[in-house]
This record gives C-alpha cells, structure tokens and sequence, in this order.
C-alpha cells in the first residue's frame, strides 16, 4: 500500500511540473503572476479530474463491450462543451491524418528495404557462385 | 507567443500512467491516440483554470493570481467539464 502511494505521490509531482509550467506560460500572456499555492491548487484539481475522467472513460469503454479505451470515448467524454468537442473533433482527425502518413512512410520504408535486402541476396549468390 | 503556448504539452507517459492508474479493471487498456487526446484535454483543463483565475484577479483589481482566485473559479469550472 506504502509503495502504491509513493508512486501516486510521483505521478503528482509530474502532473504539478507540467501544470506549473502551462500556468506560468498562459499567465505571462495575460500579465499577471501565479502565486504557488494557485498552481498547486489548479494542479490537484487536474489530478482528481484526471480521476473523473478516467473512471468516465472506463465506463463508456465498458458500454460499448470493449477493453480498450479508443477516440470516441473521448469525444464523448468532452461533450459537455461545444467549443471543447469541437476542438477535440478536429485535434482526432489531425492525429489521424499524421497516423496514415507514418504509416504510408513505414510501408514505403518496409518496401525499400526488402529491395535492398533482395539486392543484398543476388550479390550473395553471384559470389558463391564465383566461388 | 502562441507558438511558445504549443510546446507545453502533458507527457504521454504519464498521462497513460494516470488512466491506468485510476482504471478500477487491470484488463482496461487505452489507445496511442487516446493517451495524446487525453493529453489534449488535461492541457485545455489547466490553460481554462488559469485564464479564469486571472480574469477573476482582474475583475478584482490583484496584481497576482491568489487561491482565492481559483477557489472562486472552481465550481463553475467543474461543471463546464
């Protein structure tokens, strides 16, 4: 139990290291300064919301009889506020977008190399044969 | 100054670490594009929080931002997610 809390108690600190960092980047724009305890109030809050959301997404996962969270579960869970689903509509096809892509680069990199590796065989046999 | 905004992000480790570890099934998994979502939403979390902090310590005429500013803003944040 000790050790279960150890490692919650490090997941904080790294949701409080990003958080403190957004918040200090977003403050700057507006001109104003953060005191500590407002970052480390907004940075607790996120981590329990972050618990909301995931016990949320769990439950929707499970509704639609699947084990793995997906996109949709997300876009579900921001649908709340317009302008926040929409963003998220839009952040999903982007990530979409860039998967595809990578994937046309692997497919085209697997392609490559399996005609190198076949070059690479020829060369082989010509000089056994040689041999 | 956008641009500079862009490059704070959540890490995706430990945003999948968070999921799992509040997931009540160990069999729960979650997609790659799930995790970087995720890390999407706790980013706009933490940028409303802060922007409604600061405009509550402008209404109020504060030069900083103090935790009575964001427990003012709280409950309605908590609703609007």
């Amino acid at each position: 139990m000790d050790e279960k809390e150890a490692y919650t108690q490090r997941l904080k600190a790294a949701v409080h290291y990003t958080v403190s960092k957004l918040c200090q980047s977003t403050a700057a724009d507006c001109e104003k300064e953060m005191s500590k305890q407002a970052v480390a109030a907004i940075a607790e809050t996120t981590f329990r919301q972050c618990e909301i959301f995931a016990k949320d997404l769990e439950a929707f996962a499970r509704h639609a009889k699947r084990h793995t969270v997906t996109v949709d579960d997300v876009k579900l869970l921001a649908r709340r506020s317009t302008a926040l689903s929409s963003h998220i509509q839009q952040k999903s096809e982007e990530l979409a977008i860039n998967n595809q892509e990578l994937k046309e680069k692997r497919k085209k990199n697997a392609a490559k190399r399996k005609s190198k590796e076949m070059e690479g065989d020829e060369a082989d046999e010509a000089r056994e044969t040689e041999n | 100054m956008a641009g500079q905004e862009r490059e704070v992000v959540f890490k995706k480790v430990t945003v999948s670490k968070l999921l799992m570890l509040f997931f009540k099934d160990d069999k729960t998994k979650v997609s790659n594009d799930t995790v970087s979502l995720m890390a999407e939403m706790l980013r706009i979390f933490v940028i409303e929080a802060t922007r409604r902090a600061v405009k509550q310590a402008e209404n109020e005429d504060c030069l900083g931002v103090d935790l009575e500013h964001v427990e003012k803003i709280l409950p309605q944040l908590l609703l609007d997610f």
